[in-house]
């Protein structure tokens, strides 16, 4: 009976020392190493070796030379030359992660009672718990790298879009894209070539920084067909831009609706070449008429005679006014599951009369007070071109040399 | 979105689609598409009578799906599509891309 209660009085002394082990690693390796080495002397043991449930070694202590496999708890094992090597002690533990693993305890002068059971099963799970906290600090230290050159690359891609106004005289251009995550696959972008302002809107299939990353490509490319074909109209940079971005497109699985134009000051007028993208409005007072797509979305089929880029030519005066917004705007739900609707979103830019650049947020506001809550399923892009007639006293039209903040942010 | 694939013949394979498509279901759609094209089916017919809404990631799958099939000496054929469906089918110019029957 004494000698019970010496027993079971140093095993609790042993568990109390197990508790005061702490590292201030969070290297798994290194955690459970050193609770090893405070646990062979409590165990009195020869060696002990940590290891995952698929066979791995975590950590060992000791050596348990001539022992080949590890044999069931308490068993005794002979080396090679069938001499009495050791007794061992094979512990398996898991957690409520589900994650598992094994300690094996070897000791040759004495075998491992229950007491010793117990005591290795405690090393056992509180080597497991170490490993797991390294394990869970990995994990989470791997999940913050990704989520912050996620959260770049996203901020990258969203500067592809400009983030100056064109001064035009007698037009003004609203422009604002909400992506629905960090980043999305709606674009615009214009630019200023011989005084002809050009724009480009589009919206890449699919989500995110997938979507992203060839939505800044789109960008680039339209911007360097603005320079070379700019000249020729939008139908030859629309042209240009499926010849250089179709195979990416196509190997990518994408596509790319764009709706691309052309502003004219002298001209008064708007030309347009759309590739399947919707909805394309021009308003003429209070009335609203459709620009439908001349050809599919850049990316789904190579171009051919049949179906070459074609354009669309408005003439402008005071009262006209391009709005082109992406899906993501006319397709936005409410919590009971209605569209907010290409009909409401005519009605609202008909029935109003302030210029885009109040419009614009106006729409947006409009947006989310239907959405009441819902989640935004899609980006939101809302480009506005009004055209109020010129002022003679302003030059016709200015480019990101005289930029100033343009709307293109959250307003 | 439900999909139920259904072998009227050997050869012939028609993915009948139910639901909402839209990028939710998009990695489902194209599992099945892969696995049909794996056992050798290169002509595939997708109905979508029973499709209340389509968005661009579903058609970009649709497109590659009709790309891949195409590739291969088949196609990817949509079959009465729903008025939705045939709206945004309109409106993108890609009606003119598929074969619709």
């Amino acid at each position: 009976m004494t000698n019970a209660l010496i027993e079971a009085n140093d095993q609790l002394l042993a568990l109390y020392a197990l508790t005061e082990v702490t590292s201030d690693s969070l290297d798994g390796t290194s955690s459970v190493q050193e609770i090893l080495s405070r646990a062979q002397t409590l165990l009195d043991a020869d060696a002990l070796v940590f290891e995952t449930d698929t066979g791995e070694t975590i950590a060992t202590v000791g050596r348990p030379t001539g022992i080949n496999p590890p044999a069931p708890t308490g068993a005794v094992l002979t080396n090679s030359a069938g001499a009495r090597a050791s007794t061992t002690a094979d512990i398996t533990v898991s957690n409520a992660s589900g994650l598992a693993a094994r300690l094996l305890a070897y000791r040759r002068h004495r075998p491992f009672g229950t007491p010793d059971q117990k005591l290795a099963t405690a090393v056992a799970n509180l080597a497991l718990g170490a490993w797991h906290t390294s394990q869970m600090h990995r994990d989470a230290l791997s999940q913050a790298i990704m989520a912050r050159d996620h959260d770049t690359a996203s901020e990258l891609a969203v500067r592809a879009l400009p983030q100056w106004q064109p001064q035009i005289n007698g037009a003004e251009l609203y422009a604002r894209s909400d992506p629905a995550r960090a980043a999305g696959g709606d674009l615009f972008t214009y630019s200023v070539v011989d005084d002809v302002l050009h724009f480009v809107v589009g919206d890449v299939s699919g989500k995110g920084l997938p979507a992203a990353m060839m939505m800044t490509n789109v960008i680039s490319a339209s911007l360097a067909a603005f320079q070379s074909d700019g000249h020729r109209g939008p139908a030859a940079v629309l042209s240009r831009i499926d010849a250089w971005m179709y195979d990416y497109l196509s190997q990518a699985g994408l596509f790319v609706t764009l709706v691309v134009g052309s502003y004219d000051p002298q001209e008064k007028t708007v030309l347009l070449s759309n590739a399947g993208h919707s909805p394309v409005l021009w308003i003429d007072g209070a009335k609203a008429a459709v620009v439908e797509a001349a050809t599919p979305p850049v990316g789904v089929l190579p171009l051919t005679d049949a179906t070459a880029p074609t354009e669309v030519v408005l003439s402008g005066g005071p009262g006209n006014r391009l709005v082109v917004s992406s899906d993501g705007f006319t397709e936005q739900l409410d919590r009971r599951g209605n569209m907010f609707g290409e009909e409401r979103l005519v009605n609202e830019i008909i029935n109003s009369s302030d210029p885009g650049s109040t419009l614009g947020p106006q729409l947006y506001t409009a947006l989310v007070t239907h959405a009441d809550g819902a989640e935004q399923s899609d980006d939101r892009t809302l480009v506005i071109l009004d055209i109020h007639g010129p002022d003679s006293h302003s030059p016709d039209i200015h480019g990101p040399d005289g930029r100033r903040e343009g709307r293109t942010g959250n307003d | 979105m439900d999909i139920n694939t259904i072998h009227p013949t050997d050869t012939e394979v028609e993915l009948v689609l139910h639901g909402r498509f839209d990028a939710h279901e998009t990695e489902a759609f194209r599992a099945e598409v892969d696995t049909e094209m794996a056992s050798g089916h290169h002509h595939l017919r997708v109905n979508l009578a029973a499709v209340e809404f389509v968005d661009s990631s579903a058609l970009a799958e649709l497109v590659r799906g009709m790309k891949r099939c195409r590739e291969l000496g088949g196609d990817l054929i949509l079959v009465q599509p729903s008025d939705p469906v045939r709206v945004i089918l309109e409106l993108t110019k890609l009606m003119s891309a598929f074969e619709i029957v």
